[in-house]
C-alpha cells in the first residue's frame, strides 16, 4: 500500500548519485515521482556493483535501491521538443529535483527562473557540491571528494596510510537526503501561501554535519584530530574504540560519568570470568572520564591501558553473537562492528519485520530491501516499487498526464525528443 | 507572506542528545517555535561534552550542545516530579509536535507517551526516536551513535581491507543520518495533518533509518549472499579515486582527493600533470581499473610535490573531480563554505561569541537561520510558565524553592 503522506504530490527528479535518495524518500511518503532520464539512461543506471556482476541498465545495485518507487521517462533536454516537453510536465508537477552542473539547465532555457514563471508553485531543488556562488561553483565532485572537502576523510583511516572513504560512498546520501528536508520545508509554506521556492542544497556542508563536536575542536580547545584507526583522540589519551573477538570486532565505550553503570557491569562480567583486575572491581567509576571531561592523568593512561588490555584478552575468547547477547542482557554499552549477514538475520529486525519484498519481473526474481524509514501510525509506509525501466511509463507520463496521442508520441521519439 | 517556512508551528522537544535535538533544530531555524523540556534530573549529556568554551567544562558551556540547539528555548524541570509532569501537560495543548529521543520506557512512566499526549491533543505529531525502536526484543537498547553506527555496518566497510581492522567514521556517524529522515517525516506529517486534521505517531528506529545509507549492500547480500567487505578507496566506477599525499605544509601531511569518471577526465588530468609517459595500460577506464595499484603509484608520484590548492584549481579547471583532505581547521577557512555563508558566530549569554555550523541548504524565499544560540539551562522557565502556563512570580519561586523547575 503507498503512504498516504504525499499522495497527490509529483516530483520530476532529474537527478545523480548526489540526490537519488531524495526523490526515493518522496515515493516511500508517497508521492508520484518521476525519473526524468536522458536517452542513454540516468547515470545511476551505470554505477557499479551489479547485481551477480552482470552490467546492465536495470541490474546497477545503486539503481535497484534508490530509483525504486519511481516511474521513469526518456526526455531529451538537449532538444527544442525535448524542453516544451519539460515544461508542460513541470506545470503538473510540484517538485523538480536537479544535481546537474550549476547553471547547465539555465543554459538550456529550463532553469528555476524560466520555470516558476510556468509553474509559480514549484518547488525547485537543486543538489549542488560546493553551492552556487564561490569559487568552486563550477567544481565537479565524486563522493570521495565531498567526503574530503567536509571533512570526513581526514578523519578516517590509520596513520602512515591514506585517508578514506566508507566503501559504499555516503556523501551523495546526505545531500539526498538533506534535500528532501528541505524541500519539504518549502513545501509547508507553499501549501499555505501557494507560492514555491528554490532550493539549493550543499553537498559540502553536508559532509560538514557528520563531524559531531569535532568542528569547533581548533577554535575552543586549540587543537583536532587526526585519522588514529580504531582509536578515538581525548584530550591527551587514545581511547580503542573497536576490539577483535573471536569472530570479528566489537565496539564498546568504556567511559564513567553517567554512562558508569555500563562499565559497571563490564567488569562485573569480566570479574566472573576473572578477567577483570582488583583495582578495577573496587573503583568509582561515576568520576572516571580520563580524555573526555578533563585532561587525562599519567594515572589514567595506565589505567586505560590495563582496562584496553584485559577487555581485549577477553574478547577473544568469545564471538560477536554472543558478546552483544550478554552485553544486552548487562546493558552494556557496546556492539558487534556488524557485516550486512548480521543485519539480515538481527532478531530485532526480524522482530519488527523490517525487510520487506520488492518483486522485479525485470530480474525474474524478488529482491529484499530495507523497509520502512519509521513506522507511523496513521500513514504507514509500505515497500516500493521496483527501479523503472528506462522509459517504462513514456505511454502512461505523456499519454495519460499530458493528453499526447500515440501518434505525437511515437513522432517524439522518431525525432530523438524522447 | 511569512518571513519563515514553519512560522506558527509549535513544537514541544523532550529530545536530549543527537538525533531529537538535530531534528527539531530543523524546525527552529525554519521559524518554528521550539520549547525544549530539559530534566535537571537527568541533564542532557551533550550539555557535559566537549568542545567548552575556554576549554572548560559547564552545563552552559558546551559548544556540541550548543550547535544543535539553536533558535530553541529551554525550561528545566525535574521530570521525575509529578508537580513538573503535571505542568507539562498543560503545555501539551499548544503544542502541534512532540518530540522524544529516550529509551521507550522513560515516556510511559512519566505519563507523556502518544496515548496520553493525544488524549490532551488529538491531532498532534509525535515522533519517538531511539536507536532500536519502540517495540521489538532489544527496544531497551541503551547507547549511542558510534555502537548504532557498528551494529548497522559502516564499521565493518570502513578500512583498508578484509586483513586489516575497521577504521571507523568519526563519532556518531548515525546521529547524522537519521535527523534527515526524522525531519522529512515531521514536515511530511504536518502538511498531512494541515490538510486532513489527523495527527499520529512516528517511531523511528535511528537502526532502520539508518540502514537506508547501507541499502545498495544488504540488497545485494539477500540476493548473492555477498558480504560488502572493506576496500580501502577503491571503486568500480572511477580511476584513479582516492587520496593522494601532496607537498607537506607547515610540517603537516596534505592529501588530496582525487577521482576520475572517464577517459575525457583522464586526458584532463594528464595535461595538468605535463602529459608524462604513462604505462599504456592506462589509457582507458578498463585498464586503469585492472591495473590501479599500479595507478595508484603513478599519481602519487605526481602529486607529491604539488601543492594541494593550486592542484585543486588545475585539475578542475581541466574537468577532474578534485579537492583538499580537508582538517577542522581547514573547513573553517574553506572559501566555498565561506561564500555559502556557512559558519555563524552567535553570542551567546555565557559562552559569548561562538562558532556554529551553519544551514546545509538555503531557501530562496523563507530562508532558515540561526535565530538565536543555544539556550542555556533553564533559561525560558520563567517566560514559558509566566507567560504560556500564566503562573504568576509567586508560584514560580515556590516551584524553584521546592526543586520543581529551575
Amino acid at each position: 500500500m503507498n503512504c498516504e503522506l504525499l499522495k497527490g504530490f509529483r516530483m520530476l527528479d532529474l537527478s545523480d548519485d548526489k540526490g537519488a535518495l531524495c526523490g526515493k524518500i518522496f515515493a516511500d511518503l508517497g508521492a508520484d515521482v518521476i525519473k526524468v532520464e536522458p536517452p542513454g539512461g540516468a547515470p545511476t543506471r551505470r554505477i557499479a556493483p551489479f547485481l551477480d556482476d552482470k552490467p546492465g541498465a536495470d541490474t546497477g545495485l545503486y539503481f535497484l535501491a534508490y530509483e525504486a518507487g519511481k516511474r521513469s521517462v526518456t526526455l531529451n533536454l538537449e532538444s527544442a521538443e525535448g524542453r516544451d516537453l519539460f515544461a508542460d510536465l513541470v506545470r503538473r508537477s510540484d517538485f523538480v529535483l536537479e544535481s546537474f552542473a550549476v547553471g547547465y539547465l539555465d543554459s538550456l532555457g529550463v532553469g528555476y527562473e524560466a520555470l516558476t514563471h510556468k509553474n509559480p508553485r514549484l518547488i525547485y531543488t537543486a543538489i549542488t557540491p560546493f553551492g552556487d556562488t564561490g569559487p568552486g561553483k563550477d567544481y565537479k565532485a565524486a563522493d570521495i571528494v565531498s567526503w574530503a572537502a567536509g571533512g570526513a576523510m581526514y578523519l578516517m583511516g590509520e596513520p602512515g596510510k591514506p585517508p578514506l572513504q566508507m566503501s559504499l560512498p555516503q556523501a551523495g546520501l546526505h545531500a539526498g537526503a538533506e534535500a528532501a528536508v528541505a524541500s519539504l520545508m518549502a513545501h509547508y509554506p507553499r501549501e499555505i501561501e501557494g507560492v514555491g521556492q528554490r532550493v539549493m542544497v550543499n553537498m559540502q556542508a553536508c559532509v560538514v554535519w557528520t563531524l559531531m563536536n569535532e568542528q569547533a575542536m581548533p577554535i575552543l580547545h586549540g587543537d583536532y584530530l587526526k585519522r588514529s584507526g580504531v582509536f578515538v583522540g581525548g584530550l591527551d589519551v587514545q581511547r580503542k574504540m573497536v576490539f577483535r573477538c573471536r569472530d570479528g570486532y566489537i565496539s564498546i565505550l568504556i567511559i564513567g560519568g553517567p554512562a558508569a553503570p555500563s562499565t559497571v557491569a563490564l567488569v562485573n562480567w569480566m570479574a566472573e570470568i576473572g578477567f577483570a583486575a582488583d583495582w578495577m572491581k573496587s573503583k568509582d567509576w561515576r568520576g572516571w572520564t580520563p580524555g573526555i571531561l578533563m585532561k587525562a592523568t599519567e594515572q589514567d593512561r595506565i589505567e586505560v591501558a590495563e582496562f584496553e588490555d584485559r577487555v581485549q584478552a577477553f574478547f577473544l575468547t568469545m564471538d560477536k553473537q554472543h558478546i552483544y547477547t550478554e552485553g544486552l542482557k548487562r546493558r552494556i554499552l557496546l556492539a558487534p562492528v556488524a557485516t550486512v549477514a548480521d543485519v539480515a538475520v538481527d532478531e530485532q529486525l526480524a522482530a519488527r519485520k523490517y525487510f520487506v519484498t520488492v518483486e522485479h519481473d525485470t530480474l525474474g526474481r524478488a529482491l529484499k530491501f530495507p523497509g520502512a524509514i519509521a513506522k507511523l501510525s496513521q500513514t504507514p509506509i509500505g515497500a516500493p516499487r521496483r527501479a523503472p525501466r528506462l522509459g517504462e511509463h513514456n505511454r502512461e507520463v505523456y499519454g495519460d498526464l499530458l493528453g499526447l496521442s500515440a501518434e505525437r508520441i511515437a513522432h517524439l521519439a522518431e525525432i530523438g525528443a524522447i | 507572506m511569512r518571513r519563515y517556512a514553519l512560522e506558527g508551528v509549535h513544537v514541544l522537544d523532550f529530545a536530549w542528545v543527537g538525533v531529537g535535538p538535530i531534528t527539531t533544530k530543523y524546525l527552529a531555524d525554519n521559524g518554528a517555535d521550539v520549547i525544549r523540556i530539559e530534566s535537571a534530573a537527568r541533564i542532557d549529556v551533550l550539555r557535559l561534552g566537549p568542545p567548552w568554551k575556554d576549554a572548560q567544562p559547564g552545563i552552559n558551556n558546551s559548544q556540541f550542545f550548543a550547535s544543535y540547539n539553536s533558535s530553541k528555548k529551554s525550561v528545566a524541570l525535574d521530570l521525575s516530579n509529578p508537580k513538573a509532569r503535571s505542568l507539562v501537560q498543560r503545555l501539551v495543548p499548544w503544542a502541534d509536535v512532540v518530540t522524544e529521543s529516550f529509551t521507550p520506557k522513560a515516556m510511559r512512566n512519566w505519563g507523556l507517551d502518544y496515548e496520553h499526549l493525544r488524549e490532551l491533543k488529538p491531532d498532534v505529531v509525535m515522533l519517538s526516536t531511539c536507536l532500536q525502536g519502540q517495540t521489538g526484543p532489544n527496544a531497551l537498547y541503551p547507547g549511542f551513535g558510534q555502537l548504532m553506527a557498528a551494529l548497522c555496518g559502516f564499521y565493518h566497510i570502513s578500512g583498508y581491507d578484509a586483513d586489516s581492522a575497521p577504521s571507523p567514521p568519526y563519532g556518531a556517524y548515525t546521529d547524522f543520518i537519521a535527523p534527515r529522515f526524522a525531519a522529512a517525516l515531521l514536515l511530511a506529517a504536518l502538511d498531512y495533518r494541515r490538510r486532513s486534521g489527523r495527527g499520529q505517531y512516528i517511531d523511528m528506529a535511528q537502526y532502520e533509518a539508518a540502514l537506508h545509507f547501507m541499502a545498495p549492500a544488504v540488497i545485494d547480500y539477500f540476493a548473492t549472499g555477498r558480504v560488502q567487505g572493506r576496500e580501502g578507496n577503491r571503486s568500480q566506477n572511477y580511476a584513479p579515486h582516492g587520496a593522494y599525499r601532496c607537498r607537506d605544509e607547515d610540517g603537516n601531511e596534505r592529501w588530496m582527493a582525487i577521482a576520475v569518471a572517464d577517459d575525457v577526465e583522464w586526458r584532463g588530468l594528464l595535461s595538468v600533470f605535463g602529459d608524462p609517459v604513462c604505462d599504456k595500460r592506462f589509457a582507458t577506464m578498463a585498464g586503469r581499473l585492472e591495473n590501479r595499484k599500479a595507478l595508484d603509484e603513478f599519481i602519487s608520484t605526481q602529486v607529491r610535490d604539488r601543492v594541494a590548492a593550486e592542484l585543486t584549481h588545475q585539475l578542475q579547471a581541466a574537468g577532474v573531480s578534485a579537492y583538499p583532505v580537508q582538517n577542522c581547521v581547514d573547513i573553517h577557512h574553506d572559501d566555498n563554505l565561506a561564500a555559502f555563508d556557512f559558519w555563524h558566530w552567535l553570542e551567546h549569554k555565557q559562552m559569548g561569541a561562538s562558532p556554529y555550523e551553519g544551514l546545509q541548504h538555503r531557501l530562496s524565499r523563507t530562508p532558515g537561520e540561526l535565530r538565536t544560540p543555544a539556550p542555556i539551562l533553564g533559561e525560558h522557565s520563567d517566560e514559558v510558565l509566566g507567560g504560556m502556563l500564566g503562573l504568576s512570580a509567586e508560584e514560580i519561586a515556590q516551584l524553584k524553592q521546592e526543586r520543581v523547575i529551575f
